[in-house]
């Protein structure tokens, strides 16, 4: 189990983790979630060890992970956000390097490569040069080479920014394996909803350095439960009018609609509608839709998470 | 040590795949070394002459003999026709025309001996030399050449131009009595005849034997003898083939230093930190690599100088292979310091050109320190370039004995060290890492 108490680290003017305080169960698949900037590379930073925390501390088993200490990386596989390869070497020779890197030597190493490259599927390309390779596969190989070491801990970062939907899919359904099959740990970062809602068992949101919510899908959808997003065509909404649903809730504009998480006066649809009925919104021009993470976000800080 | 051993080698592997770099390393140098080698000193056999401009109208025998002195001499080529494009007849210089082709650029010098060059009333030779400066090494190199020629070859003639000045100022018996006076002195205290020393003062000896093979024609007696490095197969190529070397090495080192920069941008690097390997090794694995590309490619650049222009690297090798490493080690501090100061690697190219080509130009990569402004001269000891460069030229010019270079070694030696120790603390402190 990985432990993460009250994490701060500090750049010069940027407060990237406000005392971020998480715990991960073994042979969990977790989700990280949170908009670009909101600290997920910086708390797996910490984690690993590359930056030392102004304060708190991991801890996995309950024992504390020291600064830089090649004995902690050891116990990772980290996928790095950038597609952290040699491009004018083969496939092959960046796995080679890589896993003596990682002190896999001989029958042994040959051996984690055919498993890693038959897991990212890319043992037919093995000798290419992955300069080369698409997007996608250059992802999948960056996978591959962080688990040469069978490491029990993988920490992906946004391990698919860039990747065409079907090397999106191929990678959803390896690290699922590597999770359900091989037991191993997996933190996922992301800034996409449908990915977390799609992977991972249990998540976190963060945003701004501070974990807002934590839990699974349903803990987090629940947080909505009876708090719907409405969404209202903008047709002929005037300004005052638009005032007034301001007070009503978490109000966030589209270019065809205002969508509205209700506050708790609102939350029967009775007062809703009532309401609707009093500022002269026609029902036909109202929607009530199913809440999803997107709209936990947005419930939560307001805001949409691709802003 | 087994990783930086690894990384060693992905470091190898990754230059090897680098075509640009490669042919930057590898193949330029040598390429521009070629070049300048033909400029600055053939392959091996004499320099090319400087061709002037030479005109003569004047009938005197002494101009004759002047002419065949020039036509004889081992720095200028004397030219006398020209083609003109319409008649396609070669035709004779005269001093209108030589003056033409100067002010057109195609000469740089034309020599007019004018008509009145050596008259029976003349008591100095008239020469008119019509120049354009527009390279003065050049033409510095033609006045000295046209002065030497004079005053070795025709010096014969100062007695005769004396007793001839004495004839017009003193007139008729005077004038006689003067020479014959001259000439009795000069033939007792030197116990040569009279008649021996009055010949020598007419200018009909002076034609026949104008080298002065006589008694009084010695007085001038230029005797020049090179003492330093007379036996070294290609002057030229072998003082300068240091300076191009230690240039082209800070480029390349820089370069390979560089590389840390682009694997921080790439990502790479974040993933060896993210991976049981320390900063130390990573950086241990850059210095090694560095170092030895830059010895590969100072032996590789000299090896090319023995090929091509017969410069002998072997005789003095084993101290040449210390300052190749030395030099090596001093390049690739200067690499590391850049890398761990600047922000961007279009910075860092930026600042390490211009240090490069300003330590290059007054650490005498390009021309020797010596042309430099004496204040000059002490800033070029601040640069590693200058110990590299003279290192060299003790090495391969000299022929020094170990003794001659325990300085430049001690120095360029120190510079690698405490540079590189500072740079790695930087590295620590700044945003590579
Ligand atoms: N090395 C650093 N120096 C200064 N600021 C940094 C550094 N790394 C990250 N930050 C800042 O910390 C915040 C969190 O960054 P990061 O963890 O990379 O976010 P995310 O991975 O969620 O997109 C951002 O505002 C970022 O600009
Ligand atoms: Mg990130």
């Amino acid at each position: 189990m990985i432990e993460i108490s009250e994490v701060v680290k500090n750049f010069e003017n940027v407060r990237a983790l406000q005392g971020v305080s998480l715990q991960i169960e073994d042979g969990s698949f977790f989700g990280l979630l949170g908009p670009n900037g909101a600290g997920k590379t910086t708390l797996l930073n910490v984690i690993i060890g590359l930056l030392k925390p102004d304060a708190g501390h991991v801890a996995i088993d309950g024992e504390v992970l020291v600064y830089n200490d090649v004995n902690v990386k050891r116990k990772f596989g980290y996928v790095p956000q950038e597609i952290a390869l040699y491009q004018e070497l083969t496939a092959l020779t960046n796995l080679k390097i890589f896993g003596r890197l990682y002190g896999v030597t001989g029958k042994k190493l040959n051996e984690r490569i055919d498993w890693a490259l038959e897991i990212v599927g890319l043992s037919e390309r093995k000798n290419d040069v992955v300069k080369n390779f698409s997007g996608g596969m250059k992802r999948r190989l960056n996978i591959a080479c962080s688990i040469l070491h069978n490491p029990e801990i993988i920490l992906c970062d946004e391990p698919t920014v860039g990747v065409d939907p079907q090397s999106r899919n191929a990678i959803f359904e390896m690290l699922k394996k590597l999770n359900r099959e091989e037991g191993k740990l997996i933190i996922y970062t992301t800034h996409y909803m449908e990915e977390a809602e799609r992977l991972c068992d249990k998540m976190a949101i963060i945003d701004y350095g501070k974990i807002i919510a934590e839990g699974t899908l349903e803990d987090l959808t629940a947080l909505l439960e009876k708090k719907e997003t409405v969404k209202i065509l903008k047709n002929d909404l005037t300004v005052s009018k638009l005032e007034e649903l301001k007070l009503m809730g978490m109000v966030n504009e589209t270019e065809f609609y205002i969508e509205l998480i209700p506050k708790e006066d609102f939350k029967k649809n009775v007062r809703l509608f009532e309401k609707f009925e009093e500022l002269g919104i026609p029902d036909d021009n109202v929607e009530i839709s199913r809440a999803s993470l997107e709209d936990v976000f947005l419930f939560l800080t307001g805001r949409n998470l691709r802003d | 040590m087994k990783n930086v051993l690894i990384l060693l080698r992905k470091d190898v592997l990754r230059f090897v795949a680098d075509k640009p770099a490669l042919l930057l390393t590898f193949i330029l140098p040598p390429v521009l070394i070629l070049i300048f080698g033909l400029i600055f000193g053939g392959s091996g056999e004499p320099q090319s002459k400087i061709k002037i401009i030479f005109v003569n109208e004047s009938k005197s025998p002494l101009a004759l003999t002047l002419e065949e002195k020039l036509d004889s001499s081992d720095v200028l080529k004397p030219v006398k026709e020209f083609t003109p494009e319409e008649s396609k007849v070669p035709q004779r210089f005269d001093e209108e025309t030589a003056v033409r082709f100067v002010k057109e650029g195609k000469y740089s010098t034309a020599i007019v001996l004018p008509e009145d060059f050596y008259t029976d009333t003349s008591s100095a030779l008239r020469i008119k030399i019509f120049y354009d400066p527009k390279n003065a090494i050049e033409s510095s190199l033609i006045q000295g050449a046209i002065q030497k020629t004079i005053f070795t070859q025709m010096s014969s003639l100062f007695p005769a131009l004396m007793t001839k000045r004495a004839k017009k100022t003193l007139k008729g018996s005077k004038s006689v009595s003067f020479e014959n006076e001259m000439a009795e002195i000069i033939g007792k205290y030197f116990n040569v005849s009279k008649d021996t020393i009055v010949k020598y003062f007419s200018e009909e000896n002076i034609v026949k034997n104008p080298s002065g093979e006589n008694f009084i024609g010695n007085i001038i007696n230029i005797e020049s003898k090179q003492v330093v490095g007379e036996s070294v197969n290609n002057p030229g190529v072998t003082r300068m083939a240091g300076g191009w070397a230690s240039m082209f090495l800070l480029f390349s080192i820089v370069g390979a230093s560089l590389t840390l920069f682009e694997e921080k941008q790439e990502g790479s690097l974040k993933r060896l930190l993210c991976m049981p390997v320390t900063r130390s090794q990573i950086l241990w694995s850059k210095y090694v690599f560095s170092t030895t590309l830059g010895i590969v490619q100072l032996l590789t650049m000299f090896v090319f100088t023995w090929l091509f222009f017969g410069v002998d690297i072997f005789t003095n090798f084993g101290n040449l292979f210390i300052v190749i490493v030395v030099s090596s080690m001093a390049a690739v501090s200067f690499g590391m310091l850049i890398t761990s100061t600047v922000k961007s690697i279009q910075q860092a190219n930026g600042i390490a050109t211009i240090i490069i080509l300003i330590m290059s130009a007054i650490g005498g990569a390009w021309f020797p320190v010596s042309f430099l402004p004496g204040w000059m001269q002490t800033v070029a000891k601040f640069t590693i370039t200058y110990w590299s460069v003279d290192a060299f030229l003790q090495v391969l010019w000299r022929n020094v004995a170990f003794s001659g270079i325990a300085l430049h070694v001690l120095i360029l030696a120190s510079v690698g060290v405490v540079v590189t120790f500072y740079s790695v603390i930087r590295f620590r402190k700044g945003n590579i890492f």
